[in-house]
């Protein structure tokens, strides 16, 4: 790698081989930290285990009983993420509209107004706690949220909806506000000039302006949100994720095999799913 | 219909949210939240957890090259079987040689990265014990699932005038992809790179929550024993952590493309 | 309907846009104003629809004070002002029907708006597209559309709106000839049938001193003159584009007497032929 690194020429071949060094030299003291032994690994017994944990996976459990509740969590999976995706964007577009400078109080919907300067210092106010807001969504990993909320309404998918959704909310909201600062304020300004008001100029001029990336955005995330879903379930939030863990909990090999073969399918029809509405709305 | 279906099968029930035990576990945790926890000891314990989340993400990610780059190539088609490397290329030693090394590349990545990393976390925990070792081998994967499609996808996408005049000149196969190949992808092979390190380390903090290590373990714990404080002050180091490695690979990536 | 006195526009820390600028503009009256790019026009006539307040001076709409409206009032004032401009401003992914019942948006309810995305009233942008003459284009995606055909979407939404002025900012710059002859008839025709005020800006001399009684010269932010058609010089238009690219093409156009327009426009006193 370190002499094709060097080729390229990123910035002079000096600059690249002291990349490569200190980068090698993190890597090295990471590996020391981890405790990463790649020798026992990679070993004959490391190996030879391995083989023997794969091979123990197979034959797939496919008796009806494992069946059936494989069935069901990967449909419980496919509702979690599913209705955690509509959740976030009804909640992240909400968040959007007061975490976009363009809707609350600058650019073309503004040039012709004098908003008083204590109106405006609350418009501003609300911006900020908005944007706020989205950052602490985002950071709180989803199986966090999925704790919290398990914490407050109990086990269950319901939990792991919550728990996507708020997330997702913070995520998708972040995304939205972006886009809806950037659309083409001329036909803003002509919906404007009518007389038209702000709310209506959402739905009018802004919205179907911003629809398509919003919807792009959304199957993006619905995407990162079924592989989600499959493993809430290891903090009690429902769907195949609790159904693994009782597996591997309980070295019942041949069940977790179905398991996993279930994620690949839901994860695999999602991923179709997303592909082909994406071509079909966009 | 769907979403219809879909509420009543994730038990969405909003009455649960208003339920008054609903709102007084919530209102706990809020105020469980303050003050965060700031005593000189419980800062010490998580410098640990803090550097062996930095080493998970990092080692992983390294380990993610390692096996997606080789799985990449593999996964390229125009590498493998199809355009003008293999025109002359009989048919029968085509598909044997190309095809099936192809299909089988791609079926792996498919795997590696349908399964999540928190799954993967779980199995190599149980097949390698706790600590951070079972993150590194499970971000190794998944995202070495990740790496190995965006990198075929990357190295698809070359220009292949430049491959095609190595070839004419008698290149070997190896030698197109180490002097053709790469370089003209390297920008961008490093730039998705690093823009998956910024995803590691969000996913190193999490992979702890099943004893894989990491400020994770630590929040987890934290959230386990009910000491709302002192998850505060972990999310706060964790926000810190993702946008200070946020701020560096956009820096790196910047000076690249 | 308009009265302005020493209107001044500042944008930012630039030199003003617009500077001194004075005038009144009866009802019904057909007004052209013409003028270098970068003249101050534009900045003029988002003015006069009250999408940007003065920096400084006053400016009365039927005697009221546009700087003392609040939101609601502000919104009232723009309803009775319709704009056309030169990029259209149409929102390309939605279709012709709701382009045009746009204009209704600052009559209805927010609920209204909602529900007419879903069902609009077709009859009546049908209407106002037969008025422009493409009626056949009502259920097309905006985007769609040459731009002669959007220039007239934006038309009909103004048709729709139905207010007492129009304001057409360089209506026609992004059209060829016969199109923009068209789309200015268009426009006096159905401002005189209804009764309503027109100012239009106008990147061609020619059609201004063609088709308007009343023609304003705007250069470097102040205006240079105000004068009808046949009053206005050579030595005036030489002296308004003096220094601009675009002044000798112009002016030769008119010494040469033949226009794009062809015999539409009538022979203008003062110039040789």
């Amino acid at each position: 790698m370190s002499d094709t690194r060097a080729t390229a020429g990123v910035g002079g071949a000096h600059w690249a081989w002291w990349t490569v060094a200190g980068f090698a030299a993190l890597v090295a003291w990471s590996a020391h930290g981890t405790r990463v032994d790649v020798g026992a690994l990679l070993g004959a017994e490391g190996l030879g285990q391995m083989t023997a944990y794969v091979a123990g996976l197979f034959p797939p459990d496919v008796s009806p009983p494992t069946l059936r509740d494989a069935a069901l969590g990967a449909f419980e999976t496919f509702a979690i993420s599913f209705v955690g995706s509509v959740l976030a964007v009804g909640l992240g577009f909400s968040l959007a509209l007061v975490a976009s400078r363009t809707v609350l109080y600058r650019g073309i919907l503004y040039a012709g107004e004098r908003l008083a300067p204590a109106g405006r210092a609350g418009r501003i106010g609300i911006y900020a706690l908005a944007r706020g807001s989205l950052n602490a969504l985002r950071t709180i990993p989803e199986i966090l949220w999925a704790l919290i909320f398990v914490f407050i309404v109990g086990l269950g998918p319901f939990a792991g909806v919550l728990a996507l959704g708020v997330h997702t909310a913070g995520v998708l909201g972040k995304l939205f506000a972006e886009v809806i600062e950037d659309i083409d304020p001329r036909p803003i300004e002509a919906l404007q000039a009518t007389g038209a008001s702000r709310l209506a100029i959402i739905v009018y001029g802004i919205l179907p302006q911003a629809a398509p990336q919003f919807l792009s955005y959304a199957l993006y995330r619905w995407e990162v949100n079924i592989r989600a879903a499959a493993v809430m379930g290891f903090v009690g939030a429902g769907g195949l994720g609790q159904r693994i863990h009782v597996a591997i909990s309980l070295f019942h090999e041949h069940q977790l095999l179905t398991l996993l073969l279930a994620i690949y399918v839901i994860v695999t029809v999602v991923d179709a799913l997303s592909a082909y509405l994406r071509a079909r709305l966009l | 219909m769907v979403l219809a279906i879909s509420l009543r099968e994730a038990g969405v029930d909003p009455r649960l949210l208003v339920q008054s035990d609903a709102v007084g576990n919530a209102a706990r945790f809020v105020r469980g939240m303050f003050p965060p926890a700031l005593g000189v000891d419980f800062l010490g314990l998580l410098v640990r957890p803090v550097i062996e989340t930095i080493q998970i993400s990092l080692m992983g990610t390294t380990i993610a090259v390692v096996i997606g780059f080789p799985l990449g190539l593999l996964a390229t088609a125009s590498l493998m079987w199809r355009g003008a490397l293999h025109e002359r290329t009989p048919v029968a030693r085509r598909a044997l040689l190309g095809g099936v090394p192809y299909g089988l590349a791609r079926a792996l990545l498919s795997v590696f990265r349908a399964i999540p990393e928190y799954v993967w976390a779980f199995m190599f925990v149980r097949a390698v014990g706790l600590g951070p070792f079972p993150a590194v081998l499970a971000l190794g994967v998944a995202y070495g699932g990740m790496l190995g499609k965006v990198y075929s996808e990357i190295l698809e996408g070359v220009d292949s005038r430049p491959i095609e005049a190595l070839r004419a000149a008698g290149a070997s196969r190896a030698a197109i992809v180490l002097y053709g190949l790469v370089p003209s992808a390297l920008p961008h092979l490093v730039s998705y790179t690093l823009y998956r390190w910024e995803c590691a380390i969000r996913a190193a903090a999490i992979l702890g929550f099943v004893g894989a290590g990491g400020i994770g373990q630590q929040l987890a714990l934290s959230m386990r024993m009910f000491q709302f404080d002192e998850v505060l002050t972990e999310l706060a180091v964790l926000f810190a952590l993702v946008a200070a490695v946020d701020f560096v690979s956009g820096r790196i990536r910047g000076r690249l493309v | 309907m308009y009265a302005l006195s020493d209107v001044r526009k500042v944008f930012g820390n630039d030199a003003p846009a617009l500077d001194g600028v004075s005038l009144t503009v009866g009802r019904g009256e057909h007004v052209a104003f013409i003028g270098p790019s970068g003249a101050g026009k534009t900045t003029l006539f988002r003015l006069l629809n009250l999408t940007l307040r003065p920096t400084a001076g006053v400016l009365l709409i039927d005697g009221v004070d546009v700087a003392a409206l609040d939101g609601a009032g502000l919104r009232r004032a723009r309803r009775r002002i319709g704009t056309i401009y030169q990029q259209h401003n149409l929102v390309g992914r939605l279709r012709v029907v709701h382009n045009v019942l746009a204009g209704n948006l600052g009559r209805w309810s927010l609920s209204t708006a909602v529900a007419s995305l879903m069902r609009p009233r077709a009859a009546d942008a049908a209407r106002a597209l037969e008025q422009v003459g493409i009626p056949e284009k009502l259920w097309a995606r905006t985007d769609e559309l040459s731009g002669g055909q959007q220039q007239r979407v934006a038309i009909a939404r103004v048709l729709l709106q139905d207010p007492d002025v129009i304001l057409a900012d360089e209506p026609v710059s992004s059209v060829d000839p016969s199109l923009a002859l068209t789309i200015v008839t268009l426009l006096r025709d159905l401002s005189h049938q209804s009764r309503k005020t027109l100012l239009v800006n106008l990147h061609s001399v020619e059609l201004a001193l063609g088709y308007f009684p009343r023609i304003v010269g705007v250069r470097e932010g102040r205006i240079a003159f105000d004068l009808a058609p046949d009053e206005v010089t050579p030595e005036l238009l030489g002296a308004l584009y003096a220094g601009h690219s675009d002044a000798t093409r112009q002016l030769d156009r008119i010494h040469d007497g033949i226009g794009s327009y062809g015999t539409a426009c009538r022979p203008l006193p003062g110039f040789s032929k």
